[in-house]
Order: C-alpha cells, then sequence, then structure tokens
C-alpha cells in the first residue's frame, strides 16, 4: 500500500526531505511574522498619526508636520469645557458600571441558586443591544421617555440608564461566566450547610470567588459607556461628553482654531483611557479570553460528555 | 520484516531531559510496552516514533529505512490516541476511510477495507454512528480501525485506555491483544498502569527520568527487577533497610544473602509480600514479629508486621491465603521468614 | 452540564408557601412565592422592560399608526421606503455590511486561529491589544483614519511624498468606511471567535498526520467543516454590527458633506436633527427596518450556532 512505498522512498530522500521540511517550516514562520508585523503595523500607525498631530504646528503639505509644539497639549488640558467632558464622561461611564453590577449580580446569582428560569429571560434580553443597533435603541428611548416621563429627556440619568441596558450584557457573561467557573452552586450550598443567610453567603462567600468577573464586566462595561456616541448625541443632547465634544470638533469643517489638533489629544487621551483599561481586563484573566457574546463560548459545551 | 530501532535517542524540553539517549529495539510483531510514572519520557519517545516530536540526537528506524527526519504522514504507521482523537465531523465508517481516502486508494477498495475492519473490531453496527454517539470503548476501538486501516508496519498506542472506566478497560485490552496479534503488527503501547503493561506486553520497557531502566517479559520483570526504580514501580514489594555485616545482609532468623556490590553499611533489600512465610507459634524458623493489622483483600489477607533486627524494628506486609489468615488474630506473635531466592538487595 | 447542579427552584419556597398547612396556597402566599422567586432579579428587568424593550416596541407601534396619528396604516412605510434616498441607504448599508464582514472574516479567521494557538504570555499581550481596537470607535477612529488616510492623512503625504500619485479615498465613501470599521471590526470578530478555535483539538492534528493527511487536506476534510458554522456565525454578527455602526460613519460621512454615501444609521441621525417634515416618522421606519434585519440576522446565527454544536 501507499505507506510501504512512502517508506522505501524515505531512505534515499533522507536529506532532501530534512531541508525540505525545514524550509517549509522557515517559510510559516516568515508568513506567520509578516502577518503579525502588518496586524502591529495596523493597530499603531494610526495612533502614531495622532500622537504626531498632536505636537503639530502645520501638517497639510509635507510627509511630516512643518513644526513641533506643545501648545495644543496645554490648551486642550486647560480648557474647562474638555475638562468638564471628560468628568462628564467618566461619572457617566463610572455610574453605568456600577449600576449595571448592583442590578446583574443579584440577578445573575439568583438564576443559579435558587430559579433557574431567570436565566433564559436575561440571556434573551442580553441579545437585544447586540441585535439592534444603539441608534434604534436610543431612538426608541427618546420617543418612549417622551411620552412617559419628558422631564427626564435630555439628562444625565436617563443616559445612565440607557447606557447601563446596553452595557449590562458584558457584566452579565462576565459574572455569570465567572460564577460557573467558581461553582457557585456548590459554594452556596456549603455556606449554607455552614449556616449562612443568602445575604451573608452572597457577600462572604460567592462575591470573593467572582472579583475577577466583577472587575472584568465593570472594565467592559465602564468602556462601552465611555465613547459611545449615537445614544449619548439622541438623547444625552444637552450633555457635553467626550464623544459629543469630538463630534463638533470633526465636523467644524475649517481648522482654524486648531480644532484638529485638539481633536488628536482628546483622542490620544481616549485611548489611553482604552488602554489602561484593556490591560486591566486582561492582567484579570490572566491572558485567558474574555467571553463577550452570546453562544461565543460554545467552547462551554466542547469535548465530548 | 519491519521492527522498529531506536539508538540514542535524546530530547531536550529547554534544560529538561525528556529523553536521555535511549536505545531500544522492538522485534518483528512483538507488543513492547513502555511502563512508567508520568513525566518519565514514555510519550515522548512514542512521539519521535511517530514523527510528532523530532529528536535532538539519535535515530529512529522503522525496518531497514530511517526515519528521524520523516514527517509523519509518510511514515508507515498508525497511531491510537489516549483521547481517541475520532473526526467529530465523520461518521465511524468515515474515520476508519479517511487515511484510505488521503492516500486515494479507489473507491471499492476503500469499502472493502472499511467493511473488513469494522469486522475486525466490532463496530459494524455502529458504522454510521458519529463519535459523539458512541461509547468511550468503542470509540476506542473505532480508533484502532482508523490506526490499521492503511496496513501500517507499526502500531503506536498512546496510554489507548487511560480514559476509560475500569469495567470497559480491561475488555479493550484484551481486544486489542487480540487484534494485534491476528494482524501479526509490530506495536508500541505506552502505559502508566503496571498490571496493563504486564497483561498485553511481550515484553516491558521500564522507563524512568528519560531512560530505558530495564526491558523483559513480564514475568522475568516481575520476578527479577534488575534495578531498584523497577523493583519499586512493578508489583508491591516490601523494601526493608538493613545493615550490611560481613558482606551480608539479611533479618535474624530468616533469610542472609550476599550484599549487592557497591552497598557500604547499609543495603535495600526488595521480596513480594506472597514470598513471607507466616506460621503460628513461639519457635519454628524465621524473626519473631506481631500482627499490628489484617487487611482482608478477597482471595488473600495482607498482615502488617512488626519485627525487630539488631535491636531497630523492622515493618513488612505478609500475603497470606484468607482460609490460613483467619487462624491468626490481631495482636498475636508469628514467626516470619523469606525465601532467600526471592529477595533482592540494591545498595543504598 | 451548567443546569445539571442548579437548584431546585421551588423545593425552599415551598416551605413558604406550605405554612398555612393548606393545599391550595393562599393568594397572599402565592404572591410571596412569586417574589422570592424573582425579586433579585427585578431591577435588572425593570432596566431592561424600560430602557430596551418598551422603546423598541413604541417605534414599532408608532411606525405602524403614522407616528400615533393616521390609526393603524402602512401608508408612512410606503412613503419613507418610497424615497429615493432611503433605498439607497438601506442598499448601501446592506453592501457595506455585507463587504466589512467579508473582509472581517477573511483577515479575522486566520488571526484568530494563530493567536489561539500562543502560549499565555504572547496571547495576553495581543489579547490585550485586539481589546483596545474593538473598543475604539466611533469619533476617535474616524479621526484617527483621517490622519492617517485622510486626504491629509499621514500615510497619503508619506505615500505623496515618495512620488507615486496616490489619491486617498474621501472620508465618506464606501472604501473609506470599509477601511475605518475593519480596525475595529476585525479585533472584535477575533475575540468573538478565540473560544470557538479551542475546539479544535490538537490531536486531530496529529491523527491527521499519522493517516498521512497532508495540512491542506486537514483543513479541508477536518478544520473548516468543524469551524465553519461558528465563522459564519462570526461574520452574521459583524454585519449586524456593522449594520448599527453610527459614529464612525457620522464623524467620516460629515467630512464630504453631499457626497457622503447614505447609510441608514445616517438617515436616522440626520432625520432626527434636521428633517422637520417627516423627520421622526422617517427615524422610526428605518430603526424599524435595522432593527428587522439585525433581528433576523440574530436568529440565523443562533441556528447557525446550534448547527455548529451538533457534532460536540
Amino acid at each position: 500500500m501507499a505507506v510501504e512505498a512512502g517508506s522505501s522512498a524515505v531512505t534515499k530522500s533522507r536529506a532532501a526531505a530534512s531541508v525540505r521540511s525545514s524550509d517549509r517550516k522557515s517559510v510559516g514562520r516568515v508568513g506567520r511574522a509578516v502577518f503579525f508585523g502588518f496586524a502591529l503595523f495596523y493597530f499603531c500607525v494610526p495612533m502614531a498619526a495622532v500622537l504626531i498631530y498632536s505636537f503639530a504646528t502645520r501638517w497639510t503639505a509635507n510627509v511630516l508636520p512643518d513644526g513641533y509644539t506643545l501648545d495644543w497639549w496645554r490648551a486642550t488640558l486647560a480648557d474647562p469645557r474638555i475638562q468638564s467632558a471628560f468628568f462628564t464622561s467618566i461619572s457617566l461611564a463610572s455610574l453605568t458600571a456600577i449600576l449595571d453590577i448592583a442590578v446583574v449580580v443579584p440577578a445573575a446569582y439568583w438564576s443559579r441558586v435558587r430559579n433557574a428560569r431567570i436565566r433564559p429571560v436575561v440571556e434573551v434580553a442580553a441579545a437585544v443591544p447586540f441585535a439592534l443597533p444603539y441608534v434604534v435603541i436610543a431612538f426608541g428611548l427618546m420617543q418612549f421617555s417622551g411620552v412617559v416621563a419628558p422631564q427626564f429627556q435630555g439628562t444625565f440619568p436617563l443616559l445612565v440608564a440607557g447606557h447601563s441596558a446596553i452595557a449590562f450584557p458584558f457584566v452579565y457573561w462576565a459574572v455569570d461566566g465567572a460564577m460557573a467557573a467558581a461553582g457557585i452552586e456548590r459554594l452556596t450550598e456549603t455556606a449554607e450547610a455552614c449556616g449562612a443567610s443568602p445575604y451573608q453567603a452572597l457577600m462572604r462567600v460567592v462575591l470573593p470567588n467572582i472579583s475577577a468577573g466583577l472587575v472584568t464586566g465593570g472594565l467592559l462595561s465602564f468602556a462601552a459607556s465611555f465613547g459611545e456616541f449615537a445614544m449619548a448625541q439622541i438623547i444625552g443632547r444637552s450633555l457635553d461628553t467626550v464623544p459629543l465634544w469630538s463630534a463638533e470638533m470633526i465636523r467644524s469643517y475649517t481648522d482654524t482654531a486648531g480644532s484638529y489638533n485638539r481633536l488628536a489629544v482628546v483622542t490620544l487621551l481616549t485611548f489611553a483611557v482604552l488602554f489602561v483599561l484593556s490591560a486591566l481586563v486582561v492582567y484579570w484573566n490572566r491572558g485567558q479570553t474574555v467571553r463577550l457574546l452570546p453562544g461565543a463560548g460554545a467552547s462551554d459545551q466542547g469535548g465530548r460528555q | 520484516m519491519s521492527g522498529v530501532s531506536l539508538v540514542g535517542v535524546t530530547k531536550m524540553y529547554g534544560a529538561v531531559k525528556a529523553l536521555d539517549h535511549v536505545s531500544v529495539d522492538v522485534r518483528d510483531g512483538e507488543l513492547l510496552a513502555l511502563l512508567g510514572p508520568s513525566g518519565c519520557g514514555k510519550t515522548t519517545l512514542l512521539r519521535c516514533v511517530a514523527g510528532l516530536e523530532r529528536p535532538d540526537r539519535g535515530s529512529v528506524e522503522i525496518g531497514e529505512a530511517d526515519i528521524t527526519v520523516t514527517p509523519t504522514r509518510e511514515r508507515p504507521i498508525g497511531m491510537v490516541f489516549q483521547n481517541y482523537a475520532l473526526f467529530p465531523n465523520l461518521t465511524v465508517r468515515q474515520n476508519i476511510a479517511f487515511p484510505l481516502e488521503v492516500r486515494h486508494r479507489p473507491r471499492t477498495e476503500i469499502d472493502a477495507r472499511v467493511y473488513e475492519l469494522l469486522d475486525l473490531v466490532h463496530l459494524t453496527e455502529q458504522g454510521d454512528r458519529y463519535p459523539k454517539q458512541i461509547s468511550g470503548g468503542q470509540a476506542q476501538r473505532c480508533a484502532l480501525g482508523r490506526a490499521l486501516a492503511p496496513n501500517p508496519e507499526v502500531l503506536l498506542l498512546d496510554e489507548p485506555l487511560s480514559a476509560l472506566d475500569a469495567l470497559v478497560r480491561g475488555r479493550l485490552r484484551d481486544e486489542i491483544r487480540r487484534v494485534q496479534q491476528l494482524v501479526g503488527i509490530t506495536a508500541i503501547y505506552v502505559t502508566h498502569d503496571q498490571s496493563e503493561a504486564m497483561a498485553i506486553a511481550d515484553r516491558v520497557a521500564v522507563m524512568n527520568a528519560g531512560r530505558v531502566e530495564q526491558i523483559a517479559a513480564p514475568a522475568d520483570l516481575y520476578d527479577m527487577p534488575s534495578t531498584q526504580f523497577s523493583a519499586k514501580f512493578v508489583g508491591s514489594r516490601n523494601a526493608v533497610e538493613l545493615a550490611v555485616r560481613n558482606g551480608q545482609v539479611g533479618i535474624p532468623g530468616s533469610f542472609q544473602i550476599d550484599a549487592p556490590a557497591g552497598s557500604n553499611g547499609h543495603a535495600l533489600a526488595f521480596f513480594r509480600p506472597e514470598d513471607v512465610k507466616v506460621s503460628v507459634g513461639d519457635d519454628g524458623p524465621g524473626m519473631a514479629a506481631r500482627v499490628e493489622l489484617k487487611i482482608f483483600l478477597g482471595a488473600t489477607t495482607r498482615l502488617h508486621l512488626v519485627g525487630e533486627a539488631d535491636g531497630e524494628p523492622i515493618a513488612l506486609f505478609g500475603d497470606l491465603p484468607s482460609r490460613r489468615a483467619r487462624q491468626i488474630g490481631e495482636g498475636e506473635m508469628v514467626r516470619v521468614d523469606v525465601d532467600p531466592d526471592h529477595v533482592q538487595a540494591f545498595p543504598v | 452540564m451548567k443546569m445539571a447542579t442548579l437548584s431546585r427552584p421551588y423545593e425552599k419556597l415551598g416551605g413558604l408557601e406550605s405554612t398555612g398547612g393548606s393545599a391550595a396556597p393562599s393568594p397572599i402566599a402565592r404572591t410571596r412565592g412569586w417574589l422570592a422567586a424573582w425579586l433579585p432579579a427585578i431591577p435588572l428587568l425593570l432596566l431592561v422592560a424600560t430602557c430596551l424593550i418598551a422603546p423598541v416596541v413604541m417605534l414599532v407601534w408608532q411606525s405602524v399608526t403614522g407616528m400615533g396619528e393616521t390609526g393603524l396604516s402602512l401608508d408612512l412605510w410606503f412613503r419613507v421606503l418610497g424615497q429615493h434616498a432611503n433605498q439607497d441607504a438601506i442598499l448601501t448599508s446592506l453592501v457595506l455590511a455585507a463587504a466589512c464582514a467579508t473582509v472581517t472574516l477573511v483577515l479575522g479567521a486566520p488571526l484568530a486561529w494563530m493567536i489561539s494557538r500562543m502560549l499565555r504570555g504572547k496571547r495576553a499581550f495581543w489579547l490585550g491589544l485586539l481589546n483596545v481596537s474593538a473598543n475604539f470607535g466611533g469619533i476617535g477612529l474616524a479621526f484617527a483614519y483621517m490622519a492617517t488616510i485622510g486626504t491629509v492623512g499621514m500615510l497619503t503625504l508619506i505615500v505623496q511624498g515618495l512620488g507615486i500619485g496616490f489619491e486617498a479615498p474621501r472620508e465618506g465613501s464606501m472604501p473609506a468606511l470599509l477601511m475605518a470599521y475593519e480596525y475595529t471590526n476585525v479585533p472584535l470578530f477575533v475575540l468573538l471567535t478565540i473560544p470557538a478555535m479551542s475546539i479544535l483539538r490538537d490531536d486531530w492534528w496529529e491523527a491527521a498526520q499519522v493517516s498521512s493527511a497532508t495540512r491542506l487536506v486537514f483543513w479541508r476534510r477536518i478544520g473548516v467543516p468543524i469551524l465553519s458554522p461558528f465563522l459564519l456565525a462570526g461574520w452574521l454578527l459583524i454585519f449586524t454590527w456593522t449594520l448599527g455602526i453610527y459614529g464612525i460613519a457620522y464623524g467620516l460621512a460629515g467630512q464630504s458633506g453631499a457626497t457622503a454615501v447614505h447609510l441608514i444609521t445616517l438617515q436616522i441621525g440626520s432625520a432626527l436633527q434636521s428633517d422637520v417634515l417627516l423627520g421622526p416618522g422617517r427615524a422610526a421606519i428605518l430603526a424599524v427596518v435595522l432593527m428587522l434585519f439585525a433581528s433576523t440576522s440574530l436568529v440565523l446565527y443562533r441556528l447557525l450556532l446550534r448547527r455548529a454544536t451538533r457534532w460536540l
């Protein structure tokens, strides 16, 4: 059979085979390096461009700017409007993360230890922000609040609620995954066998064991809210968040007041915030993938049972 | 036709020597078991034969052909993996046909061969099931069929039974042996379970820390381990540290044997619990000992015995037929004797 | 699997209900039992109901009642969908989303595969980067795109500086949007599909090698059939996601003014801001259209995933 034919050919071509296989390996390695090099380039170049932009005096004709200055950074950081936009965005994102954790943890916990029927309801709800574009949700929320609570229209609390609604799935998947990993059902049973009340079990046994999930979920929902634009524009028009400020700058067609340079500074700051958040997420999960989307964790069911 | 010979195979993982100048000859048509604790290098050695690992030094030959650097897919081998490694998207039949289809055999030949193999591994009924629809034992039989499909010269088995329950394990072990002998194929079988190795192999190679300690037929290995490691690893044994006196070691009143070469001061004596003779009463041959504990094991009963030699307590196990052991109570004094022919001593 | 250890929902509540000792629990006891079963989930369910479900229902209702002015009628639908600009927006959005998802799949699948096979430290580094760019969207990305390959972007200037007659695509054009979208789409896709990549076990590749299969045969017969439903599901998610992108498009289209492409999301945004005549009505119809596309592809996504796990 083929195998035997193969093996007799083998002796003759030992040297050749060795060369061939090492060739093939190094081709693969080079290809991989090129691919990842390209990915890194793709990732870094826009940031480099923005960085240079933020230091440039004028940059329209030559490969590099005509001159460099720290003025944009100084002016931007001192601009009270930008300061207040950052303050608004950070409080918005923090409140969103806190509210999400506060509503999601009890629900996820209860669905695991007492009432399994909560789970399908929450899972369907968690798919909504992915199925429906934020523009749609925002517009619907605007119409709905106009009918039932017009006094809230365009206010900060409404935006917090809206952001919490679209960011809660991040918290839910992170927390629920952490609960599964920690085997929270058994922990709770053990705690109860030791005489703990459900509240004590939650605070002293469950929460310490899902801290990675809490942190991850909180950071992800913070990031989602911090960079969110569509909903902020539609239902928070009277507010001034970082994305709203950026939108105004990018649409100021004439670059007279150095608006693009200041936008470059703000974009870099936004990027830095995301970078820190992401580093924290990866650190807390020790390099494991964070499960982000419904069913994307199909590997949960992987392997033979 | 086609044995396997490994000569001076060395494999490093960083600074760790997974294989240290291993040389093994597997005879044509024989089943050689590689036995050892986890991390001893047995799986690495198997993977070197499969080409899934490349040795840093040494050579691997199958039959007359040196295959040290041959890519896996050009090697005349079949392999059975620990976790079956069946392709989940192919049925049992398609899994077995896979190596033949890859080789572009004609359809009629493939069908005939698959039919033959399904029969050989008793899976005729399950041919159209997917891997997730069959049991672990059936999955491993399918994997065996797939490995044998292209008529390889060597069959490699990497702990094929370790993912199965105890009950299935024994049956499948005998099944693998039956098929291997029927086909007459040279086979290398990796396991950490000594009774499995003894039951299935023509010869057993005991491995430890990247080296082969001993290669012997199961019965010889059982009776005469040639190194201290084999003595400890194969079967359960009493290991008693004894003082060397006048070039001899022994238990006073029981046995005396020549001290092993290279021992100074002390030596470790190994003997099996079933070679310990226990007799009731205060006199007779042997050492006086007290029965500390009796453990009923079915056909035999194991006694935990404590005696004394040179003012030092000696603890050992003795196995008796249960019917005899019934006459001995816990706490009783007995005489313990060991046949010197069954004792091996190694330097400490 | 997870369900196996789930608690018995009503055993414990049974104690509450049966305090009266009667066979049929009183309405009060039943309410208390219900509360004990659902209370901790109520804040979340309230949030979802008021901020996700009710708004969506409201939109659908408004779209079929002419914003509450005509009674039940599809009149508004016909008027809005009859407008050429809206038809154009719908078509363009679909084409752009499909093109984006396809490019994402082609680039993202091999990337996800390679990252999934990395050692932990290296993988953590890449996951960190991907996480950043997957979350970096909106106006910031639009600006970064302009600064890089916009008409006076850095790369554009470099290429032109080399004496190559290169003209960057206009910011509001399809190719420009596609390139900008990929900055977040590829990382998002990779993050989504890496878990699925772990389904492909290393010993399958080894078993294939032992069976004499080449890498190509392995991928064609084993790897791709097993992964393809997951990859297609990823395609659908990116498709859906791209349909809904607003911020990047808003930032970039603003640069091209009237020559920018029409997209559903942009139309909704501009209808809300400027179109006094048909404004909210037009936005509502387009929002419901977007919703229909998105939910259809989400249903397909679910079906695909069920298919994907049938062998596992």
